[in-house]
């Protein structure tokens, strides 16, 4: 087995009236043990330049890896937009099942657990200030999973 | 405004045939700025019992008016077993188990229906179930604005 963690730390000086500082580390196990995950797909960089949203991650695509990617089993997910920030209007919207968790600004990243099935595919797409952007985007992702 | 980072870090010395070693920091800013940080934050700890699909985080039009919030979960539980499941709107994202954490991005997207229990129309509360046992959990929510509920004496 391997030994995997991922880290995430909170800070900051001003946001309350004491400092804020919350670090905590997690173990990227197998789901319900403490086997450590073994499979992953290693760093992915993609660039996209489409205003449609369009899947990241397929788990409906037979025979890929993310087709393993079930309730059961332990996967882990990282997404990180590489562009600028800019002005602040333009974000990568992260969507399960084509329902928005959220939205990605320029330099942000999330880190979650994906149940994945049929059809809870992850997808993304872009918007700006007026709506889907075309603008090239760039993401790293990468997924641990069992 | 306030400065606040998230830092991630992952690491490992033998998944792979190289060390894997990835970081990447952001600082939590206001959507439609360019460095404005949040300045507003709901930290808590929660006993979620086992059996129920509770609502963790409950939407609200100014969520969605300012929809660059940021959640963090973590479950504090230690049998490996124990597990919440964490949903958005119908769809689960997925499992925590025991000292697993989450940082997403939060939107609290629209959808056009509003009902009793869904004012704004959008129905994208964070929800919560905790499985096997019962779960002890920590949250944060970084964000621009909650809608203040007006108090009803009853």
């Amino acid at each position: 087995m391997a030994t995997t963690t991922a880290t995430i730390t909170l800070s900051s000086a001003d946001i309350a009236d004491n400092a804020l500082s919350i670090s905590n580390t997690a173990t990227l196990y197998t789901a319900g043990t403490d086997t450590g995950i073994t499979e992953t797909t290693g760093l992915s960089r993609k660039k996209f330049a489409t205003a449609s949203e369009f899947i990241l991650l397929d788990h409906g695509l037979a025979g890929s890896q993310m087709a393993d990617v079930t309730a059961d089993k332990s996967c882990k997910v990282y997404i990180k937009n590489m562009n600028e920030r800019g002005d602040g209007t333009k974000y990568a919207a992260i969507r399960i099942n084509s329902i928005e968790i959220g939205r990605l600004y320029g330099g942000d990243w999330t880190f979650f657990p994906w149940s994945g099935g049929n059809n809870k595919d992850v997808d993304i797409q872009t918007y700006d200030a007026s709506g889907a952007d075309a603008t090239e985007t760039t993401l790293e992702y990468t997924v641990f999973f069992e | 405004m306030a400065t606040t980072t998230a830092t991630l870090t992952l690491s490992s010395a033998d998944l792979l045939t190289d060390n894997l070693s990835l970081s990447a920091t952001m600082n939590l800013y206001k959507g439609g700025t360019t460095a404005t940080g949040l300045d507003e934050l709901n930290y808590h700890r929660a006993l979620i019992p086992t059996g129920t699909n509770f609502v963790l985080i409950s939407e609200s039009a100014a969520l969605n008016t300012n929809a660059s919030n940021y959640v963090y979960i973590i479950n504090k539980n230690t049998d490996v077993t124990d597990y919440v499941v964490v949903s958005i709107r119908s769809e689960v994202i997925g499992r925590l188990y025991a000292g697993d954490w989450m940082f997403i991005p939060y939107s609290d997207a629209t959808t056009a229906t509003a009902g009793t229990d869904d004012p704004s129309g959008d129905d994208s509360d964070i929800a919560i179930q905790a499985n096997t046992h019962d779960c002890i959990i920590e949250y944060a929510m970084f964000h621009d604005g909650e809608t203040l509920l007006t108090h009803t004496a009853s």
